[in-house]
Formats: structure tokens, sequence, C-alpha cells
């Protein structure tokens, strides 16, 4: 059987950063290829030229035995490329039949709209790959998982051979990943050919047959997983062993820094919540998502104030009544969204990481350019921020680098208390050990920490002690090193057997 | 950083220059020191309102109530001045202040009730136009102010017109505000990304505020030279003043979406539209035509410019030819 998708040598530089240089790649029909590399290795740039959003500066790609000429995302549609990305491109006032008329439909003027076909044919994909959503029913109403049901509805209607999915599992939970691994794994028993992007390696092994690693814009080389193991691939990707260790705390933590009694914030859920946290301490905060995790966060620094209890710093009751007043306390939230949130990614890293210090760097209001960028290099050096300079746009980094200017904005305010939110979503393997790293070193430093986490392996290998979140509130608190299955437990409200 | 050449400002000052040379070579008495002083006079007031939208424009909102907040303070000068007799200088001052009074209200509807600067602004528009109608009854204008008040808008200090150095003040203190303040660097995070900004601990409401209650105060001042200017108080005065100077501030660069822009780009953006107007009127005798064709040439501008700008930026990329998305 032919290839369903060959690319030989390819090559692309954007400026000076040559962000593929010449990778090779091909796609047999009726098997789940992954495609993994750390943030930056060429992945994206890779899918782009499949996608037709980018040309090759030189190298051939191959699409049905049919070399490809002209790069656009049209040409790549009409040769059966379906690609379906992390955060669903549908329009989430119209109804999913709509939507999937609106992919698949040529577009003419003066054509009647038949809905009722519409809706048939929209009802007949959703059946094809087992998902239960009514087709009149408009798409905002929709989770993300159903919303990524419709996409692949799409790719099927359009007749797609090769289907690629750029980490469709970031924002699902267990069972809808298994909903979406057993329709990758119908596409492949029909014979379609599905490039799979994740970080999540177990997710990985369950469901692929080969994996290309791409690093530094090369392909480091493809395997049939059945040959490999976890810690070979991660070889692979960082070119290095990497130890799935992680750092160990060194003495014991000092007074207690935060101290939280029945604190309740109503418009957000949180109740009735004690907990304390010393300096030197990473307390992490588990649970499902929905505990009421991020919301607690949001009480502390203050953008949803708290309504009842009490928050002492330091021993000293303090109300912190927005974020500028949780600062002034030497409390910092690195929160979740850093795209949205963490980074104004427009903005230089250095005017980022001087933003929640303008009182302190620019006294009296004015500018002082120099000091920013002595900052800025500080900590581009210190947490070892791969940019191009500190006048380098957010948007330009990788995700790791970004999560540490992030980190870097907060360290900055010399906090007493630093709330850390997912520090490690979406994050490729090697930054990911290296934030723990500098994680570990500020609770050294006599940081106080609290750390949000849904990566049960972090959570448990980073925590000196385990708060476990589970209907706003702190169900269970759990000391020394809790197997996963108790914590586990606790975050689902089961007894631990 | 963009090079130099595909920066905006730089296609603006080549149309600016261009403009310049035209009128120059085809029109009639164009670079006399009378013209020229007659164009400063002609765009002070306006100028100074694009000033003060490019923070508001910047921050992602828009203000579209400075040209009837004007109007309203100018009425405001002259009943000041008229009916209770407080010398101009003291109502001028009362002037700003209601200006700032109604950048307050703004302000307060924005921040406090979250409502749509659009919005927000599209009601004060009609509200401070039709309070300044009521105040004067629609007809009553103020008149016959004394000599040493109409200097202000009507005569020179060291060769230049004396509004034009109440311009200079602001326009360096606007910019020093804005690209030389955390102030400024705050309407900028805001204008990319206002919950970012939150998250960063910046004052997003109070910038907010001061940029809106800048913008009335200066229309106050506005309102002020312009009664100086044209030596008459009425409720018609700078109609229509408020897209005039969005114009000038877009043109000049500042991206409406917020985030982007600087105050020299609306300072050329000013200069542009103001040179533009005056020289068609100094090319065509027929006065009354040479105003419709300012307004449509000043379109085109705009959008020539803008269009000029986004081409050449992508220019160097669109050699690849993809195009994402």
């Amino acid at each position: 059987m032919p290839d369903l998708l060959r690319a030989t040598q390819l090559t692309k530089s954007f400026g000076a950063v040559r962000a593929l240089r010449g990778v090779s790649f091909d796609l047999r029909a009726g098997e789940v290829h992954a495609l993994l590399g750390e943030n930056g290795a060429g992945k994206s740039t890779l899918i782009k030229v499949i996608t037709g959003a980018h040309a090759p500066d030189s190298g051939s790609l191959e699409v049905g035995g049919k070399t490809v000429n002209h790069f656009n995302p049209r040409e790549a549609h009409r040769r059966g490329i379906a690609c379906i990305y992390q955060q669903p491109a549908l329009f989430p006032d119209l109804s999913v039949a709509e939507n999937i008329a609106l992919r698949l439909e040529t577009p003419r003027a003066w054509r009647r709209v038949r809905s009722a076909s519409r809706i048939a044919r929209a009802r007949e994909l959703l059946t094809r790959i087992g998902a239960d959503i009514e087709p009149r029913r408009e798409v905002r109403y929709l989770s993300m998982p159903e919303q990524q049901l419709v996409e692949i509805a799409c790719a099927i209607g359009s007749g797609a051979r090769v289907v690629i999915m750029d980490e469709p599992t970031a924002s699902l939970t267990q069972n809808e990943q298994h909903l979406l691994f057993a329709v990758v794994r119908d596409l492949r028993a029909s014979g379609v050919g599905v490039i799979y992007i994740s970080h999540r390696l177990e997710e990985i092994f369950a469901l692929a047959d080969r994996v290309t690693v791409l690093r530094d814009g090369e392909s480091v080389g493809t395997n049939a997983l059945d040959s490999m193991n976890e810690s070979s691939l991660i070889a692979m990707m960082v070119g290095r062993e990497v130890s799935h260790t992680f750092p160990t705390a060194e003495g014991a933590p000092g007074d207690v820094a935060l101290s939280l009694h029945e604190l309740g914030c109503s418009a957000s859920g949180v109740h009735g919540v004690s907990l304390d946290v010393r300096a030197g301490e990473i307390v992490g905060l588990a649970g499902l998502v929905g505990a009421g995790r991020t919301e607690l966060a949001r009480v502390l620094f203050g953008l949803t104030p708290a309504d009842r209890g009490e928050i002492l710093l330091n021993g000293e009751r303090v109300v912190v009544a927005d974020p500028r007043t949780a600062i002034a306390h030497g409390v910092a939230y690195v929160p979740e969204d850093r795209r949205r949130h963490g980074v104004i990614l427009e903005m230089p890293i250095a005017q980022n990481m001087s933003m929640a210090i303008h009182g302190l760097i620019f006294p009296g209001g004015w500018l002082r350019v120099a000091a920013e960028l002595r900052l800025a290099d500080e900590f581009i050096a210190s947490l070892d921020i791969k940019a191009a300079g500190p006048g380098a746009p957010g948007a330009s980094l990788s995700g790791g680098n970004q999560q540490k200017v992030s980190v870097a904005r907060w360290l900055a305010t010399k906090p007493r208390v630093l709330i850390l939110d997912e520090p490690t979503q979406g994050v490729d393997v090697g930054a990911k050990s290296e934030i723990h790293r500098i994680i570990r070193q500020l609770a050294q430093d006599g940081l106080a920490v609290l750390m949000i986490s849904s990566d049960l392996p972090e959570v448990l290998g980073m925590s000196d002690r385990i708060a476990v979140m589970r209907g706003g509130t702190i169900t269970t608190l759990l000391d020394g090193k809790p197997d996963a299955h108790t914590v586990m437990a606790a975050a689902l409200g089961k007894e631990a057997a | 950083m963009k090079k130099l050449w595909l920066r905006h400002e730089m296609i603006l000052l080549v149309v600016l220059v261009l403009e310049i040379l035209l009128f120059n070579a085809i029109g009639r008495r164009f670079l006399t020191a009378d013209n020229v002083a007659n164009i400063v006079r002609q765009s002070v007031e306006i100028g100074l309102l694009a000033l003060v939208m490019t923070p508001v424009i910047l921050t992602g909102g828009i203000d579209l109530s400075v040209g009837s907040l004007l109007g309203l303070c100018a009425v405001t000068f002259g009943m000041l001045w008229g009916e209770l007799h407080w010398p101009p200088w003291v109502a001028a001052t009362g002037a700003v202040g209601v200006g700032a009074m109604g950048g307050c209200v703004n302000a307060a509807l924005i921040t406090r009730l979250r409502l749509p600067p659009l919005i927000v602004t599209l009601g004060t528009f009609s509200l401070f136009r039709g309070l300044a109608e009521a105040l004067t009854s629609g007809t009553k204008a103020y008149t016959n102010f004394p000599a040493s008040f109409l200097a202000l808008g009507n005569s020179f200090f060291l060769g230049v017109p004396v509004q034009a150095w109440v311009f200079v003040v602001v326009a360096v203190a606007v910019w020093l505000l804005v690209h030389r303040t955390t102030a400024g660097r705050a309407f900028r995070a805001i204008g990319f990304a206002p919950e970012g900004a939150r998250f960063a601990g910046l004052p997003v409401e109070r910038r907010i505020a001061q940029a809106y209650v800048l913008a009335g105060a200066v229309a106050g001042l506005a309102a002020v030279i312009f009664v100086s200017r044209v030596t008459e108080a009425r409720a018609n005065a700078g109609i229509g003043y408020e897209l005039a100077a969005i114009t000038a501030v877009v043109l000049g660069g500042t991206s409406i979406f917020g985030g982007v822009g600087s105050v020299h780009g609306t300072l050329l953006g000013v200069a542009a539209v103001a040179v533009l107007g005056n020289g068609l009127s100094r090319i065509l005798s027929i006065t009354a035509f040479s105003r419709e064709l300012s307004g449509i040439l000043t379109g085109a501008l705009l959008i020539v410019a803008l269009a000029a700008g986004t081409l050449l930026r992508r220019a160097p990329g669109a050699k690849g030819r993809g195009r994402s998305g």
C-alpha cells in the first residue's frame, strides 16, 4: 500500500530561525503516527506545511503519491487533509449541522439552503463516529470534547484521508479521552492515517503505532512504538536521559506564612477553606477540574475577594480586596492561562517582567528603561529563558519560556507566598523538569508555595503536603508522600481502599 | 524593532512632505507666514482633541463625546463670563473643570457600570450637545469678549500664533505621559489585554478613568481656544470635531483595537489632514467646493495610508507565498 503522505527533506526558515532543517516524514494508511518534540522542535511548522499554511523552502511533499506544488489550505483540503486543533474553530452561534455544512458545501451564492438535508447528513456523520450530539443544537452549548467530535465529523464528511490532531486531549476529562480514543481507533480501522500530536506519553503508548521525534528542526528518528519505552522515548526527545525524579526538599519548613480560616467567597463558590502554608513548603492543591482550586487562588489574589473568613499573612490578618493589595502583602499568582492572563503576548518580555512592580522600579511613575532591562537580563539568565533578547515580544517565545516570563514577573515582586496554577501545562518535557527545579529552589529560598496541578505525578512528586479540594472546599489534607490512589480517591470523594 | 522605513510614521511623513511640495508648487501663496499661521490656528483645537484621544484609543476605547463636550464647555465659558461676570481666565478654568466633569461621567459609566465606551460616549455625545443647546435656548451666542482674551486665538507670541504655544505644552505633556510613564505603559497593556493587565495587578479601572477625564479636561481647554479664535461662544462649537480627531489619531498609526500607537504619529496625522484641507482651499477658488473635496480626500488619505502601511509590512513575508488562515 502506498504511503498516504510522504515528506522528503523539508526545510523552512523564518528570518534567521531555521524551523525545519530537512525533515522527512511518512504516513501510512490505517496507522496512528505520533509526532513528538519539545516546544519549538518544529512540529507546528511541519503541520503548517502539510496543511498548506506555509510553503517549504526546499524539499518535497507527496500526498497520495502526487507531489504538491501549490501550498495553500484549500489545496490541502482538496487533497483530503484535515486538521483538528486544540481549540475547535467552530461558529458558536450556529448549529452543529450548519457548522458541518459550512465546511463541506461548496460556497456558492444564491443557492437554496436545505436545512433538512443538512441535519440529516450531520446526524449521519455524527452517528458514524459514535457521537451522541443533536445536530440542531447551537455549538456554544456543546462541551469542548463535543466540539472536537464535530470537527472530526467534518473531517470524515470531507472524505479526509489524513487527519491531524494537535493535542486533542488537553482539555478533556478521562471519560471524554476514552471516547476520543475510540473514535481515533475507528478512523484507523477505516484506513485513515492519523498524525497525533501530544505531550502525554501514556496516550501515545495507548494509541499510536509509530512515532517520529523532532528536535531542533530535525527528525531524530521514526520508530515503531512496540520497540520503545517511556524513558527511551524521552531520551529521544531531549537528546539526553532526563531524570524522572523530582527535586527533593532539604531541611524543615519555617513558620506559617499563609493561614486561611474558614475562608469563603459566595460569588465563586469557595467556602469554609482552612489551610496553613509554611515558608519553604510546597503545598499541592489537587482535585478534579471544577473543584474550586483556581477559584480559591483568585480569592487569595483578590480577583474575586473573599466575603467570609480570614486570611493571615505571617500571623497578621489582612484584607485582600484586589490584586494590588495582594501584591502589596506579598502574594503572587502565576495564572493558569498564560496566553491570556500570564503574559501580554504583544509586549516585550522586559515590559512583561516589570509589570507587577511598576511602583518599585519606576519611582514617581517615570519609566527607567535601563533598570527594566537590567531586571530582564537577570531573570533571562537566572531562569535560563530562551529569547532573542529582553525586547522580544512574549508571543515569540515557546510555551515553557512564556511560563518562565510569567514566573519572573512574580518573582520580581519578591513575594512571600507564591501561588502557581498549572505551572507546567502545555510545557514540553525538558522545560517541565526545569520549572520543577525552579519551584523547589524558590521554596528552598523561603517562599511558601501553593501549587495547583491536575498532573498527578507532578502533585505527588513536588508537594510536601497535598490538600485535596472538592466542591469548593478542602476536603482532605495529606501529609508525607501519599500514593496516587489515595489522592485520586479523595478528589473523587471516595474512601481510600 | 521594525525597520525605520516600514514604520507607519515614516509613510505619513513622506505623505506630509509630498502634500507640502505639491501645494507649494501649484497653490497660491501656500508657504507664506500668513498661511502657515492660518493652518496652525485652524488645527489647534482638533489637534488638542486628537492628542488626548490617543491614550483613550490606546486603552482600546473611544471617545465620541469630545466634540459635543467642546460645545458644552464653550457655552459654559460664555455664561460664566457673560452672565456671572467672571474674568475670562477664571471662566476658562471653569470651562476646563466642566470638561473634566464630563470626562468623569464617561469614566464612571465605563469603569463602574462596565458599559462599552462606544455606547457610553455615543450617549454623552448627544447629551452634552443637548445640554449646550438647552443652556443657550439653541440660539444665544456670547460675544464681545475683551481684546486681551481674543489675543489667545488671534495674536502672535514670538512670531507664532499664541494657541500654538498651548498646543506645544499639551503635546509635550501627553507625549511624556504616553511614552515615558507607567500610566502610558498601562494604557498599552490594557489595550492589548485588559484581563492580562488586571492579572498583572495594574490599576486598570483607574487608568481608563484617567484617560477619559484627561480627554474631557482638554476638550474644555480646546473650547476656550475655539471661543477666542472665532470670538463667540455658542452651542454649535466643535460639531464633528470628534471624528476629525479620531481620523487624525488613526491616520497617525494608532490601532483602533488599542495597544499600538504613538503621540508623534498623531501629530503627523493632525498635520497631514490640516495641510490637505488648507492646501485644497488655496488651489480651488470656489471655497464651498474645496470643503467637500477636502472631505473626500481626507477619507481617501486615511484609507490609502493605512492600506499602504499594511501592504508594505506584509511585503517581505508575502514572498514566501503562504498566508495562514
